[in-house]
């Protein structure tokens, strides 16, 4: 279902991205964002509380059958993707904090990932083929970590070349998922025709209980409605490239083919829904933008 | 005119043993011997700015040619670099440009109208070594101020960044601006960034609107003054014009309505150059300095003291396209070892409200001068702390190049003050009636100096009335102690009377300020039936702080500090202030809002 060629592209792009990722932020920036750290408990908890608790339950209520399943909870399993970096940006998002809740969360991801993954496996009862073995995920993240730190140095060297990358990075993000959906859907429509709407169910509910999610969390914990709508948007938009290579690497045979479904699907979808919900969270920041210039001139305090 | 401070001098009695201030006095003197400074100025070593410029570029290109001498950064921290020699070479080729090219005269105006960046000195410098007169206008200029500016000034040729294109139609219809060239904020950048961020300007912000008027850019502009200069090199003129002759048209005014142009000569700006370095070059070493060049260079402030001033000793200038947000300036401080900055109250209380820089303040930072707009006390002691730096405000005026007076970067922490006036000036204070007032007494500050202004552009009336013989009246308020160390009370029209008494809203903003949940104030007066004008104050809460700030907060904190007079009657919350493009707060915006809403029924 995925050639071997496709998977080296994938992997190659993913080093790219991953070298635009790292490139995106100095050391200094993480130091600072760990001074007050609340922003990014939030996100990790977001990220690896949320999320894989999300994808087990969805699987679980959905009742979707065990390889289809093992897909889902990967993909709640993964760190934060890319992407919402631009989302956020077009969004009027507080970018600042997507970049560094999707970076700290790709950092933490070689201990999180296997440890969240093997945990809901266990408990959902998964074993077979099937399932993606959470050494396989560490290899893969420790691969993707050399790109993130290359970046950082080159961030440091060259701020030209660091930068270059940054926006490099994040737009070949979007283009990987472009590239699936080229390559992938006009081979495989008989089966999205076939796939059952549950799947479908998983696949889209994934993304966007999450933001839901990640956004009441923020809004509990006090967050701003500009920050809790970043946070929504980090929280739902998962790394959907790095699942499907992770998948391509560990799993051969007719069984990828039902693990791959839901993270190929999640990335497909997750583009157009991401693309509505930051049009309409657009239109809240320009509204509250709007209503801040109506408070300048309407007075607060009471005449005495 | 009463301005209500004839009434406040009416009721100040002369206690005995204090003697008059009179100009001769200089009670200052003593006081640069104590700060390290050098009273008298040297001679002026250059005939024009132009000269400067080369002079001062070769000495330090041949020093270390690897240098650089203007270095933008972005927010994203992609930059671009010129050396001293490039600097040298590009505003060569640009004067070139406009005698050859364009036919330019010598005392022809040019407008330059550039955020910071590096085409800003390559079109400056050019103008000057063209010995053509340069106009510094805003970018965000609308048609109607652009119009208004180029008439009065007869700009010929226009420099302008391709970011506000859309306006040059109009505006060119209605002026006789001839020529336009085209810079954008990324002149000089190396290639891939600069096609990155002009494709995120064009695809992403949508800040690069098409030029449609006859136009040339920048590039082909050096290109074609290279040409003329290799062709031409012997009767080709760069020497510029002598000193006495016209430099800068530097526009000012826009509080008292229409906006004039202050005419400022090369021995004007020269002058002040030297003067600005007297006092900051206890903490400066030539060859040696890097300074964030925040504020932008149209305005005179950092035209002077960051463009000419620091290119003078060989620093490296880091230039900064827009200051905000404030986290704009994040990679520009982290990436380059900054030594010296120049700022507003509004700018470094910014800066010290961000995370990052709390966390990472620049390590090397000598020394930070703070001008245009009252330093307040907490946010200097705060900038102390968190830096470890000296900082010190001073004063002036775009009519005096622009300045006056300065406190030393050495001896005691002096707050709350403008500092001594700068070597060669004369500063006087005097009341209503033109007399010199007391040690202590407010008295209206009047200056006297080689870099006072020639006049405005065309005004003969308003040049009169500005002037009192040699003395160039400022229409701000101050005290001077014996020790001849200033303290602005305030701007004359922004004195609040309440039922006779006077208050200076700068005092009341600087006790507000000192509430550590209040990100910025201002205070106006609005008229007020019962004591004829009530102080309101308009607050900015910290967001960044826990607690929250309401109206009683405020006036409770006051009525601790301040007589009962002067204690806010209203306080409203806001989440920005109105402020000038460098920062400064427009109390006269919000006085028209006050007024606009005090007539409309609620």
């Amino acid at each position: 279902m995925v050639t071997e060629f496709e998977t080296k592209l994938l992997g190659l792009m993913m080093m790219v991205i991953m070298l635009g990722m790292g490139a995106s932020l100095t050391w200094r920036d993480f130091m600072i964002a760990f001074r007050k750290p609340k922003g990014v408990i939030v996100g990790l908890v977001c990220q690896y509380g949320i999320m894989p608790a999300l994808g087990f339950a969805l699987a679980q209520t959905l009742g979707l059958p065990p390889a289809i399943a093992m897909g889902l909870i990967l993909m709640g399993c993964m760190p934060g993707g890319t992407t919402s970096n631009i989302f956020t940006y077009f969004s009027k998002g507080a970018l600042a904090l997507s970049i560094m809740m999707t970076s700290v969360s790709t950092l933490v991801a070689l201990g999180m990932v296997p440890a969240t993954l093997a945990f809901y496996s266990s408990l959902g009862g998964y074993s077979g083929d099937y399932t993606v073995p959470a050494s396989n995920v560490a290899q893969v993240l420790v691969v993707l970590l050399v790109p993130t730190l290359i970046g950082m140095v080159l961030r440091k060297v060259n701020p030209n070349v660091g930068a270059t990358l940054e926006l490099l990075g994040g737009l070949l993000g979007v283009f990987v998922i472009l590239f699936l959906i080229v390559t992938w859907i006009p081979r495989n429509y008989q089966l999205l025709l076939d796939t059952s709407p549950a799947v479908y169910a998983g696949a889209i509910g994934l993304g966007l209980v999450g933001m839901v999610l990640g956004y009441s969390l923020a809004r509990l914990l006090r967050q701003d409605s500009n920050r809790s709508r970043t946070i929504g948007l980090e929280t739902g938009i998962q790394n959907g490239p790095l699942a499907v290579l992770i998948v391509t690497l560990s799993i051969t045979g007719p069984q990828q083919q039902e693990v791959l479904l839901i993270p190929v699907l999640y990335s497909l979808f997750i583009v157009v829904n991401s693309s509505w919900v930051t049009a309409w969270f657009r239109r809240l920041a320009d509204r509250e933008a709007a209503a801040r210039d109506k408070a300048k001139v309407g007075v607060l305090a009471q005449t005495p | 005119m009463n301005t209500g401070l004839s009434t406040g001098l009416a009721h100040s009695e002369r206690p005995a043993g204090q003697e008059p201030l009179r100009a001769a006095h200089s009670p200052w003197a003593a006081a640069y011997e104590a700060a390290g400074i050098k009273a008298a100025l040297p001679p002026l070593g250059h005939q024009n700015l132009g000269q400067l410029v080369r002079e001062r570029c070769r000495t330090f290109a041949q020093r270390d040619p690897g240098r650089s001498a203007f270095h933008c950064v972005m927010p994203n921290g992609m930059n671009g670099s010129l050396s001293f020699a490039q600097v040298d070479e590009a505003s060569d080729a640009f004067a070139a440009y406009l005698l050859q090219g364009l036919g330019l005269q010598k005392g022809d105006r040019v407008a330059v109208q550039l955020p910071n960046s590096l085409g800003y000195p390559v079109a400056a410098f050019g103008v000057f070594k063209a010995g053509c007169v340069l106009v510094n206008t805003n970018p965000l200029y609308t048609e109607r101020e652009m119009v208004h500016q180029f008439n009065d000034a007869q700009v010929k040729a226009l420099v302008v960044v391709d970011m506000f294109a859309q306006r040059l139609p109009a505006v060119l219809q209605q002026t006789g601006v001839q020529h336009v060239v085209v810079a954008d904020v990324t002149a000089f950048f190396p290639a891939v960034p600069k096609a990155l961020v002009r494709a995120v300007q064009k695809v992403w912000s949508r800040t690069l609107p098409p030029v449609t008027v006859p136009h040339i850019r920048l590039a082909q502009a050096l290109a074609l003054g290279r040409d003329a200069l290799r062709a031409n090199a012997q009767t080709l003129d760069l020497s510029g014009p002598s000193l006495q002759d016209l430099a800068v048209l530097q526009y000012t005014g826009g509080t008292t309505g229409v906006s004039k142009g202050a005419m400022l000569t090369h021995a004007n700006l020269l002058h002040n150059v030297q003067q600005m370095l007297a006092m900051g070059g206890t903490h400066m070493e030539e060859g040696r300095e890097c300074v964030l060049t925040a504020l932008p260079l149209y305005h005179v402030f950092a035209f002077t003291a960051n463009l000419l001033g620091f290119l003078s000793i060989g620093a490296r200038n880091v230039l900064v396209p827009s200051p905000r947000p404030v986290q704009n300036l994040q990679r520009a401080i982290e990436n380059n070892p900054i030594t010296w900055m120049t700022g507003v109250n509004t700018l470094y209380n910014a800066l010290l409200n961000e995370e990052w820089f709390l966390a990472y303040p620049p390590a090397h930072l000598k020394a930070a001068i703070a001008g245009g707009t009252a330093l307040h006390a907490a946010v200097a002691d705060r900038w102390r702390e968190v830096t470890g730096a000296p900082i010190a405000e001073g004063y002036g005026l775009t009519e005096t190049s622009p300045v006056v007076s300065f406190n030393p970067l050495t001896g005691p922490v002096r707050n709350k003050g403008i500092g001594i006036p700068t070597p060669g000036t004369d500063v006087r204070l005097v009341d209503e009636a033109g007399q010199p007032v007391l040690f202590g007494q407010p008295g209206e500050i009047q200056v006297r100096g080689p870099q006072v202004m020639q006049g405005y552009w065309n005004q003969p009336a308003e040049t009169a009335s500005s002037f009192d013989g040699p003395w160039l009246r400022t229409g701000d308020v101050a005290v001077m102690d014996t020790e001849g160390f200033m303290r602005i009370v305030d701007r004359k029209k922004d004195m609040v009377i309440v039922s006779g008494f006077n208050v200076y809203p700068n005092e009341v903003e600087d006790v507000i300020a000192q509430m550590p949940a209040v990100l910025e104030v201002a205070v106006i007066g609005v008229p007020d039936e019962a004591v004829g004008e009530a102080v309101q104050a308009y607050v900015v809460p910290n967001p960044g702080h826990e607690s929250a700030l309401d109206e009683q907060a405020v006036i409770a904190h006051c009525r601790r500090q301040l007589t009962a007079y002067k204690v806010p009657r209203r306080v409203l919350l806001r989440s920005e202030l109105p402020k000038t493009p460098i920062g400064k707060v427009l109390r006269r915006e919000l006085r028209t809002q006050a007024l606009q809403q005090a007539q409309s029924p609620r």
